[in-house]
């Protein structure tokens, strides 16, 4: 017992230096799961605003057909010119069936001749100033929906205008004709969670699903390369032939694995709550409080999953003979986790049924849903705790079968 | 030779091994002895390695046994006893990230013997081998050569009885091609076993005291070089193992057994082409007179 455990300790410290001799497993590995939010946290907001700013630089061309007999507005005329919009006007069809029936400017939009049509025609209401109005653009040109987005922002405001006149001509103001009933102080006071509890509750939402996609994605390099790859480059005929049992060399392989997926799915949460911490404000997002028996329950959770799942990924690898046929096989049986992983973020919890908590992956992703919003149901607990230990000695079992396979000393190299 | 070394270590009985459909060995038997430097002979395809794995328990006959035997006399599955196995594949099988030293150190650690024992055995074959230098170095940048010699090193830092060479000289040049046969005859000389397979007969015929001849899977010599030439009429070695294998090579590689659809398959995506022709090379290497230079084909 002490000697096999010895064989499996050595495969996989053996197996572990190799992995941290390699500088590009250790970008995939470890920089990337690391970075990857507080980069997307920081890099996000400045490449949106970047975007947005070059699109303001543009001048746009815009067309205003408005009905015979009416004067464009001149504040809104004003306006257009602020908005850097080169404006033509033109008199409106009067045939159209309503303003938004494109019909000829369709193609004249779509062929770029101008990049937004404004038609305006007044129309008779009680208020101080009515119109009828419809903005012709096309959606997927970026140049046409920032035209669009501008002249809407002017009509917006001329509105404002129209109705603040309205509403002073009958003494009232904005807040009294469309505001009569209003809330009183802060919203967030009103809210009896703590900030620490909504964190959990929105890490909830997406947590589980990060674990497992990355659970799985990132055991398939090194899956692949300690079964196919040891194949392809012949180093396993030699270490089969040594009088370690293969289960032992399995188990060995395994458990380097699943460290290096469990490790890299904790430098992901690590690199998570950086960026919840330092980098988004303070009133967007709080950091988790979890109590012991949470932490315990997820960190249990990940390690189960990482068990089932670096074991399926170790039996399915040492079934091809090449590295590029491991990875043929691999990368689509990582959907078989994503999936499940992702309709787990929207099943309910409230009054939720006991079966969830056996059915393969969600079970896990479950459970990390109710640790994260400390709930303690001890039904729940040891039905996931039970059936992921079932899935995981299943997987290990089915590893181990097919590490005893014969042609297991072949390669295709 | 005396009494013990003569000692039978390794029985094999009656042994087939089929995949699928093929047949690589055919009702081979051989009884290995203490001490024996045995030379196994053979063209590309003919058995060799199907041997070796069995040898080393890597594949289960498909019928017989290959079995050990202890000094008392008891016998056990090969499998149960590689400890006493050190094995050469013709791949070298060594991790490119890791030192030499370290190769051998995790087959050693895998084999049980204390890292300073190996290191004392590792660093003495390694003198003899001149590679002593480049231990700590990882092997990533080694020449074919070099990775044999690591590997050679590797196989025997546990002292086994028995070892299992496959081509050991291939990509090795002159010297170090004469230093690991030096080796060899040396180990043979302690009262160790060799199992030395080779494709170059001038080779075999240098460094081994017996000769078996396999091809298309089954055993078609085994004894003396003189008692192969006499048996056969023939001048030279090269001439007797013609003689003894005049049927065409059947030039197959170990085959997995094909499922009904990977048959169907096959079938479907090799349709209107034309088939490789046949070859009925021997694909073995009589150097010229010459043993030492690159290795041969990879052999199934």
């Amino acid at each position: 017992m002490r000697e096999g455990l010895g064989r499996v300790w050595t495969v996989a410290s053996k197996e572990l230096i190799d992995f941290v001799r390699d500088w590009r497993t250790l970008v995939a590995l470890v920089l990337v799961p690391l970075l990857i939010f507080p980069l997307f946290f920081i890099a996000l907001p400045i490449f949106m605003q970047g975007e947005m700013s070059e699109l303001d630089q543009y001048s746009l061309d815009l067309e205003i057909q408005i009905a015979e007999g009416d004067l464009l507005p001149e504040p809104i005329s004003d306006a257009f010119n602020e908005s850097r919009l080169n404006q033509t006007v033109t008199t409106l069809d009067p045939n159209l069936a309503n303003l938004s029936d494109t019909g000829a400017d369709a193609v004249r939009l779509q062929n770029g001749e101008t990049h937004v049509i404004l038609r305006l025609s007044s129309s008779e209401t009680n208020s101080t100033e009515s119109w009828n109005y419809a903005i012709l653009y096309d959606a997927t040109q970026e140049l046409s929906s920032e035209a669009r987005a501008r002249v809407f922002h002017v009509i917006e405001a001329w509105e404002d205008d129209i109705i603040n006149a309205t509403l002073a001509e009958s003494n009232l103001t904005r807040e009294e004709a469309l505001d009569p009933i209003h809330w009183d102080g802060d919203f967030g006071d009103a809210n009896v969670a703590t900030s620490a509890q909504t964190a959990g509750f929105a890490l909830s939402m997406f947590i589980p699903m990060i674990v497992a996609i990355w659970t799985a994605s990132s055991a398939i390099q090194p899956s692949v390369d300690l079964t196919a790859g040891e194949r392809e480059r012949g180093t396993m005929e030699a270490l089969l032939s040594t009088p370690a049992r293969r289960v032992e060399l399995l188990y060995g392989k395994w458990l380097a694995v699943a460290t290096v997926a469990a490790g890299s799915v904790l430098f992901q949460m690590l690199g998570l709550l950086i960026a919840v911490s330092f980098l988004l404000p303070a009133d967007t997002f709080g950091v988790p409080q979890l109590s012991f028996g949470a932490i315990a329950s997820l960190l249990l959770s990940v390690i189960l999953f990482a068990i089932f799942v670096v074991a399926i990924e170790l039996a399915l690898a040492v079934r091809a003979h090449s590295v590029k046929e491991a990875g043929t096989v691999l990368g689509p049986v990582v959907l078989a986790f994503i999936v499940p992983a992702m309709f787990a973020q929207f099943v309910n919890l409230e009054g939720i049924e006991w079966w969830w908590f056996v059915a393969p992956v969600f079970n896990v992703c479950l459970a990390m849903r109710e640790a994260l919003l400390d709930i303690t149901d001890l039904t729940h607990i040891a039905l996931w705790l039970g059936s992921s230990l079932f899935y995981a000695i299943v997987a290990v079992t089915w590893a181990a079968r097919q590490f005893q396979r014969e042609d297991l000393v072949e390669s295709i190299s | 030779m005396t009494p013990t070394m003569t000692r039978t270590i390794l029985s094999v009985r009656s042994v087939s091994k089929s995949f699928g459909e093929v047949q690589a060995l055919k009702d081979v038997s051989i009884d290995l002895h203490r001490g024996d430097v045995v030379g196994l002979v053979g063209g590309n395809g003919a058995g060799k390695t199907t041997l070796l794995r069995l040898l080393c328990g890597l594949y289960k006959p498909s019928e017989g046994a290959v079995v050990h035997i202890d000094s008392s006399g008891n016998e056990h599955p090969v499998s149960e006893v590689r400890s006493n196995l050190g094995v050469v594949p013709e791949s070298t099988g060594l991790y490119a990230r890791l030192t030499a030293w370290e190769n051998i150190r995790y087959h050693s650690r895998l084999n049980g013997i204390p890292d300073k024992q190996a290191w004392n055995r590792a660093y003495r074959i390694s003198r003899e081998l001149d590679i002593e230098d480049d231990l700590q170095r990882p092997t990533r940048g080694f020449s074919r050569g070099m990775r044999q010699k690591t590997a050679l090193i590797r196989a025997l830092s546990h002292d086994p009885e028995l070892l299992l060479l496959d081509e050991p000289t291939g990509g090795l040049d002159v010297t170090s091609a004469r230093k690991v046969r030096a080796l060899v005859r040396k180990l043979g000389e302690e009262g160790r076993t060799v199992i030395y397979s080779t494709h170059k007969l001038n080779e075999a015929e240098e460094v081994c005291d017996r000769i078996i001849i396999i091809h298309n899977g089954t055993l078609r010599a085994d004894g003396t070089p003189s008692d192969l030439m006499g048996k056969t009429d023939a001048p030279t070695l090269e001439e007797a193992f013609v003689i003894l294998t005049q049927d065409a090579s059947r030039e197959v590689e170990t085959p997995e057994p094909a499922s009904k659809f990977q048959q169907f398959w096959a079938r479907l995506t090799t349709r209107g082409r034309n088939p490789p022709s046949d070859s009925h090379e021997s694909g073995l290497e009589s150097n010229g007179g010459s043993s030492d230079g690159v290795g041969g084909d990879t052999d199934a």
